[in-house]
């Protein structure tokens, strides 16, 4: 009785992901060992391994550029996250207004990229600032260093809430403790601050990444041809665009495959256990 | 003693001064930065061209954009039921009830959140295609439902933990039957917790343009898959910009607004701070 | 009008005993307390009446009704908990109107019913209010309140004042007893304080590790302990282990040897030892009295020792005194508290009465005694 009931309880929730995340997704490794869109034809699908042979022999440098830019939003997030969750959360008042302001970002990396190319247009309102710096507008406009950019915004305030989180768990005497004991700033950071948060920043990175690993607009809107092959653009060009089911599929695992790795370490490293 | 190692008064520009100084004018570094892609949207969208005035930018939002808007809302209004409908009884099962592999469950259920947009709408779109046979509304409604829910039940999860189970005993001790119980007691103490859920969901859903490419039907085009479009299609219009600054908007105005009736503590463990 | 029964009730969480072969009989308009140390199991057993625990064996009866696996919401029970748990989105009224609102009662009775609930634990006017503008007394009251609206056979309480400071708790328990008078319903109080459970209980349940030690009024447990547990938990004791050297010819006076020190202590009274038994005697501090020279009272048992140190209490003082190799504590009061003082050296103590408890003696299997002897008086 209880039992049917907890069953009950929990069967929406488990259906949904059940019917629309895991089949699906379990669809798509299968579609994944088949020939372009066999799946189709009339003597049913062709299975092989061809499209993971064309992934190690093709497609390598898209895996690479899509980790690449995934790990340097990550690594702009962790530089500039850090002193902003610390600021935030040990000296600030008006925590609620930078809340606010900090959910823009979150309304879609879509918004962020088409706004970034405004600002990086020529005659826009960046100029004299990339003037100033010696480059012209099209070095930026679709380069690397635009995309990254924008993906790190994007996910900016996941970090610092993840960064934020630990630092309010940890009490401001063990600073002032440190302080008093003689450490310098630099030393009260790094032994004492550092080791105390680290879960919160292993974890928060590990999740930017997997957010990054997908990342779509910001490639497409302001990346040259060469980010443009990071991988959800490629399985977009070749499942939607040219129905290729088979190899837009494995690249989908493949993403998948390392979505699940990063978010496996963050959901072990983060506070994680919401339900005991 | 030397007068020169002992200041008699206080310096004008402390070292500590300069590092709270130094702090503001970071986090104001940082929130601009934020802000930048919202603010060019903005001021382009004011912008002219070809003779129409600024605000003519915005005619379009409630002409021929009103469609996608309309649509947005449907879908997210859909969207929202369903997720309180998956996560209101698995909420409170999980925390309430001694569910086996409670912890693993959990996460499963948490996963859609980081799956690759990209590849929730491929999945999505093969089997919506040849397994499920699936091209009205429902199907896209459906996938907003899948990738959402997550972000429903964190904070309605929180918010059961929170309370008391005392307050359900003292109910029932009371002659209450279950459902009583849920609907006058459970239903408006985690109240806050459901809202912050909505909310989460309604930013994320109303904006959503990546799985909405791979699986709307051919008819239907929300309004940030039509930004998405139109920046493709059209480049950088101001009229575009104008959709785009509207959303953000709407969007905007929902997150104040929850702020101002509920607060922020509500969003713990969810990712806003 | 109702009695409560419990028979061989028992709850295993896993391998952990929370309760075990609870037995007990309340009668109607009674008011027994379960009282224990931390974990011994008193709530649970609450919690298993209100039917928030299923038992894991036994039966439960209210009058000739089994409740053992009813739904509480079936019981009709008013369980007051340890936080006032008063619905924080509710007011007053309605916290209190709330279980006859369940049960669909019209809206005129619950306001008339909860306007008399607010006269009776004196919250006139307080009916508006949310709870978190009530102090944490007026909030438990309130919580009676509500429990006392639905007129429920059995009040539960399970330590409804320990939240509270130590002023409230003593007002307010006079108050709880007084309302279970007025009401006259039976009631099962759960508590870890002697002197609550002692000022408002009709009889007391002394529990430990999930079993009864001792049923009985608080003259039973205080004067006839049947454990060593019960003759140590409560109170304040000396505690001395020794062997029975002596029992005289009809069963009645007993002599034992302490076994450290090998002093000698003489009992009056009907026993069941034999000589050889290993025994825990048992001294109360307060019947310890200190003799003077000359002193013309005849105690049964004299001892002499050495004084440790004099702790002045105000309206009494603990002497720490040292007996052949064993502490005992004596507390004196009255005007002999000043004058020992300043004491040092060796004195007199002198006392009548002992208890006697069979080492082995276990929960529910004490043979002994009759605790202290009325016919014990002051002889040769
Ligand atoms: N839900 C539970 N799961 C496992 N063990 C439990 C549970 N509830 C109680 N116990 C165990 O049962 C025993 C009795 O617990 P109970 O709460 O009845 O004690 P108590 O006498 O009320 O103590 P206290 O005075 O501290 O409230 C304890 O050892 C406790 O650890
Ligand atoms: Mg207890």
């Amino acid at each position: 009785m209880a039992r049917l009931r907890t069953a009950a309880f929990l069967a929406p929730a488990a259906l949904l992901a059940l019917l629309l995340l895991y089949a699906p997704l379990a669809f798509i490794v299968n579609m994944s060992f088949t020939v372009t869109n066999s799946f189709l034809s009339p003597g049913g699908p062709v299975y092989s391994l061809e499209n993971y042979a064309a992934m190690v022999q093709r497609y390598l440098p898209n895996l690479f550029v899509t980790v690449q830019l995934a790990a340097l939003a990550m690594l702009v997030d962790l530089v500039l996250g850090f002193p902003f969750a610390y600021i935030l959360v040990r000296r600030i008042r008006y925590r609620d207004l930078v809340r606010a302001l900090m959910v823009f970002p979150m309304f879609g990396a879509l918004y962020v990229a088409f706004g970034m190319s405004f600002i990086l247009l020529p005659g826009g309102p960046a100029d004299p600032l990339i003037h100033a710096f010696g480059l012209r507008n099209t070095d930026l406009l679709f380069s690397l260093p635009a995309v990254v950019f924008a993906m790190s915004i994007f996910t900016f305030p996941f970090m610092v809430m993840s960064i934020g989180t630990a630092l309010s768990n940890v009490d401001p005497t063990l600073e002032e403790a440190a302080a008093c004991l003689g450490a310098r700033p630099w030393q009260t950071f790094w032994r004492v601050v550092l080791p105390l948060t680290r879960a919160g920043v292993v974890a928060g990175s590990l999740m930017v990444f997997g957010w990054s690993i997908g990342a779509f607009a910001e490639p497409l809107l302001l990346g040259s041809l060469n980010e443009q092959r990071s991988l959800a653009l490629t399985l977009y060009k070749r499942g939607v665009v040219e129905n290729d089911y088979g190899l837009s599929s494995m690249m989908g695992v493949v993403l998948l495959s390392v979505a699940f790795v990063v978010t496996y370490f963050s959901l072990r490293y983060s506070r994680g256990a919401l339900v005991d | 003693m030397s007068a020169a190692s002992t200041p008699r008064r206080r310096p004008l520009l402390s070292s500590r001064r300069l590092a709270t100084i130094a702090s503001h004018a970071y986090i104001w570094l940082c929130l601009i930065l934020f802000v930048l892609p919202f603010l060019a949207l903005l001021s382009q969208s004011l912008g002219q061209r070809g003779g129409a005035s600024g605000l003519g930018n915005y005619a379009a939002v409630f002409g021929s954009f009103g469609d996608n808007l309309f649509w947005s809302f449907k879908i997210t209004g859909l969207t929202l039921l369903i997720d309180l409908a998956a996560c209101l009884p698995a909420a409170y099962a999980l925390v309430r009830y001694p569910v086996p592999g409670k912890r693993l469950l959990f996460s499963l259920l948490q996963l859609p959140l980081y799956v690759p947009g990209a590849v929730i709408g491929l999945s999505l779109l093969l089997t919506y295609t040849f397994v499920y046979k699936i091209d009205s509304m429902w199907g896209l409604v459906l996938a907003m439902a899948v990738g959402s829910f997550p972000l429903m039940m964190t904070p309605i999860v929180v918010a059961m933990k929170d309370l008391p189970v005392m307050f359900e005993e003292a109910s029932e001790c009371l002659g209450a039957t279950k459902w009583q119980t849920y609907r006058r007691i459970v239903f408006p103490l985690i109240g806050p917790g459901v809202s912050a859920g909505l909310l989460l969901c309604f930013i994320i859903v109303f904006n959503e343009y990546l799985v909405t490419l791979f699986v709307h039907p051919p008819a239907l085009e929300t309004a940030p898959l039509k930004v998405f479009n139109l920046v493709r299609t059209n480049g950088l219009a101001p009229t575009t910009a104008a959709l785009a600054v509207t959303m953000q908007l709407i969007s905007f105005l929902a997150v104040i607004v929850f702020f101002r009736i509920f607060g922020t503590r509500h969003f713990k463990g969810t990712y806003i701070l | 009008m109702t009695t409560v029964h419990l028979s061989n009730v028992t709850k295993h969480y896993g391998s952990t005993v929370a309760v075990q072969d609870f037995n007990l009989e309340v009668a109607d308009g009674e008011f027994v307390t379960l009282l224990g140390p931390s974990g011994c199991g008193k709530t649970t057993t609450l919690r298993m009446l209100a039917g928030l625990v299923e038992p894991t064996g036994g039966r439960i009866l209210f009058d000739d009704q089994e409740v053992t696996w009813l739904a509480p919401r079936a019981r009709n029970i008013g369980f007051v908990f340890q936080a006032p748990a008063l619905f924080p989105h509710m007011s007053v009224a309605d916290n209190i109107g709330f279980g006859l609102s369940v049960k669909g009662r019209d809206k005129a009775f619950i306001r008339q019913r909860v306007d008399e609930m607010l006269d009776l634990v004196d919250l006139e006017g307080y009916g508006k209010r949310l709870p978190a503008q009530l102090s944490g007394g007026q909030q438990q009251r309130v919580a009676l309140a509500r429990v006392l609206a639905t007129d429920p056979r059995v009040l539960l309480f399970d330590e409804p004042l320990s939240a509270l400071d130590k002023n409230l708790r003593d007002t307010l328990k006079y108050s709880i007893l007084e309302l279970q008078r007025k009401t006259r319903k039976t009631a099962i109080y759960v508590t870890h304080d002697q002197s609550e459970a002692f000022a408002i209980s009709d009889r007391i349940v002394v529990m430990n590790a999930g079993r009864i030690e001792q049923i009985g009024t608080q003259t039973d447990i205080y004067l006839k302990p049947r454990t060593p547990f019960v003759a140590e938990f409560i109170g304040a004791n000396n505690g001395l282990n020794g062997t029975v050297v002596a029992v005289d010819g009809s069963g009645d006076d007993a002599v034992v040897r302490v076994d450290t020190g090998g002093l000698l202590l003489r009992r009056r009274g009907r026993t069941r030892l034999t000589p050889g038994q290993a025994v825990l005697a048992y001294i109360r501090p307060e019947d310890l009295s200190v003799l003077e020279d000359g002193d013309g009272r005849v105690h049964l048992n004299t001892i002499e020792g050495t004084i440790d140190r004099l702790i002045f209490e105000g309206a009494s003082a603990q002497l720490r005194v040292e007996v052949a190799g064993v502490e005992m504590r004596a507390d004196i009061s009255g005007g002999q508290r000043l004058a020992l003082v300043q004491r040092e050296g060796r004195v007199r103590l002198g006392f009548d009465d002992v208890t006697l408890i069979p080492s082995e003696a276990e929960a529910g299997t004490a043979v002994v005694t009759d605790g202290v002897p009325d016919e014990a008086g002051p002889a040769a």
